[in-house]
């Protein structure tokens, strides 16, 4: 993968984005879109790069907002990170781009009340069918 | 023809761990299945915000039962480069070969579970008894089978002498002679050939569909190994084959494990051989400057992940783990359409899954 011209080919397709490539150990670019631009910015990659594998996904509730990462990887890391407001999030899936997502979105579904909307399985997947606790990688509301 | 549904797990004598498996059938032929994990769920990415990062490293040790080692090699290996560490050879050596050593205890562990399912008890009890030999390295270096507290961060806890050295090379070489003889009963043997062949068949597209890492995908045809692709601790320095197989079915993945199992015993004897003089750790501080690391390495099963976020305190913001059995459990579905009940086991068996792990 040539991280150069990922980032020039994103930069072009969505040129008002934040973008703010950086790169993190060991050997990961990290790249910052808006919500609604993550999917286009998925396929476009697919189609341009034949970029596929998708490592993970990482949700991280930071207190302010919740954070998505999409760990890619072909040769190196290529993170795409979105965030979500913490108040009801939603998002849509990539699972008929990428039938792999699936499991990942399954799990920060339950584990931070995201949405993904279009996700024909939103049913839990590591928590016990009668989990009725807060979602628990949410951090915990102010008292 | 009517159908008939049949749960598997989660508690079920072919399953090593707890899994639930749907199975619905019509009449010998698998049409549909669905499957529901979670039964060895211990939240532990949620633990792990509430240690610190030495105290973190012994609960990462205990995410798998049988590829321990790797887990706190991927974990210390992105806390150190967070820090800006730089690790001494000697220890990234000793780190490296426990990585190999337990590859083929892994390997040879899955091989028996593997004969065992088609019903070839014979090389089950084999396999195990010759998985005792690197068991028994293991154990002499860290003091633990399984578990091995071998890492640390900034090093590993452990040495050897050149005594040590040449007792377990003497050691491979009997290992090696007794995997020659595994790999002759995989090419060779009709039993073994006809359980194995053209099932649980993945393609090359299937696998890529469902980002399917490690030996399963490179029996499947793709080239793909983190060892050599992305080198992590010092496999740039050695010498190894990645073996890749095309033909997708449990049979390509039993020759693809069992062939790996041979090259991780040379990249062993090299580790052994070259092992460098010198300090065995160097101190870490416990405050981690802020920052973010995403650790991979090669684990028995594949590419495993670690994402580690500091804040700057002495406990990780988060800690994210994504074990190379998950895409394996994705692409399950695909493997199980239209094979017969009785291929059942060996499928489950072939992709080596480990429900701990996948678990968390």
């Amino acid at each position: 993968m040539n991280i150069d011209l990922v980032l020039q080919v994103l930069h072009e397709r969505f040129p008002t984005d934040p973008l703010k490539p950086r790169t993190v150990p060991i050997d990961e670019t990290v790249v910052t879109l808006t919500p609604e631009n993550l999917r286009p910015a998925v396929q476009t990659l697919i189609e341009r790069f034949d970029l596929r594998h998708l490592s993970t996904i990482t949700g991280i509730d930071t207190g302010d907002e919740i954070e998505l990462l999409y760990h890619f990887w072909d040769g190196q890391g290529l993170t795409l990170r979105t965030s979500l407001p913490r108040e009801n999030p939603h998002t849509v899936t990539l699972i008929d781009l990428i039938p792999g997502a699936a499991f990942y979105e399954r799990e920060a579904s339950e584990m931070l009340h995201i949405v993904f909307d279009g996700h024909p399985t939103p049913d839990p997947f590591l928590l016990p069918d009668d989990w009725e606790g807060a979602p628990p990688l949410r951090k915990e509301e102010a008292p | 023809m009517s159908r008939i549904t049949i749960p598997i797990g989660p508690q079920h004598p072919a399953l090593k761990e707890p899994l639930s498996l749907l199975l619905t059938a019509e009449g010998e032929r698998i049409v549909e299945s669905t499957l529901r994990i979670g039964y060895a769920h211990r939240g532990l990415e949620r633990i792990f915000q509430n240690r610190n990062y030495v105290q973190n490293i012994h609960i990462v040790e205990r995410v798998c039962g049988i590829c321990s080692h790797v887990h706190t090699t991927a974990y210390c290996q992105g806390v150190e480069a967070l820090l800006g560490l730089q690790v001494p050879p000697r220890a990234l050596y000793l780190r490296t070969l426990l990585c190999e050593l337990e590859r083929i205890h892994s390997h040879l562990l899955w091989l028996g579970v593997l004969a065992e399912h088609i019903g070839f008890t014979t090389v089950f009890m084999y396999t195990w008894r010759d998985r005792e030999i690197v068991l028994d390295i293991m154990e002499e270096l860290s003091g633990g089978r399984v578990a091995h507290a071998v890492n640390a961060i900034g090093g590993v806890r452990i040495d050897i002498d050149s005594e040590h050295i040449d007792s377990i090379l003497a050691r491979l070489d009997d290992l090696e002679r007794q995997i020659d003889t595994f790999l002759g009963v995989v090419l060779h043997e009709h039993t073994f050939q006809v359980r194995t062949h053209a099932i649980g068949r993945l393609t090359a597209e299937q696998a890529r569909r469902y980002c399917v890492v490690g030996p399963v995908a490179r029996a499947s045809g793709i080239d793909v190994d983190l060892r050599r692709d992305e080198p992590y601790a010092v496999y740039d320095q050695l010498d190894f084959r990645v073996i890749v197989a095309h033909e997708g079915d449990v049979w390509a993945r039993t020759m693809v494990r069992t062939m790996e199992s041979v090259e991780s015993l040379q990249m062993c004897r090299q580790l052994l051989r070259n092992l460098p003089d010198g300090p065995l750790a160097v101190r870490a501080p416990r405050h981690v400057p802020a920052g973010e690391v995403i650790s991979r390495c090669e684990a028995p099963r594949g590419e495993l992940v670690y994402y580690i976020r500091s804040d700057g305190s002495d406990r990780p913001a988060r800690v994210k783990v994504r074990t190379p059995t998950l895409p394996s459990l994705a692409a399950l579905a695909e493997q199980l359409q239209d094979i017969n009940t009785a291929d059942v086991p060996a499928v489950l068996a072939g992709v080596d899954l480990c429900i701990a792990c996948a678990d968390r």
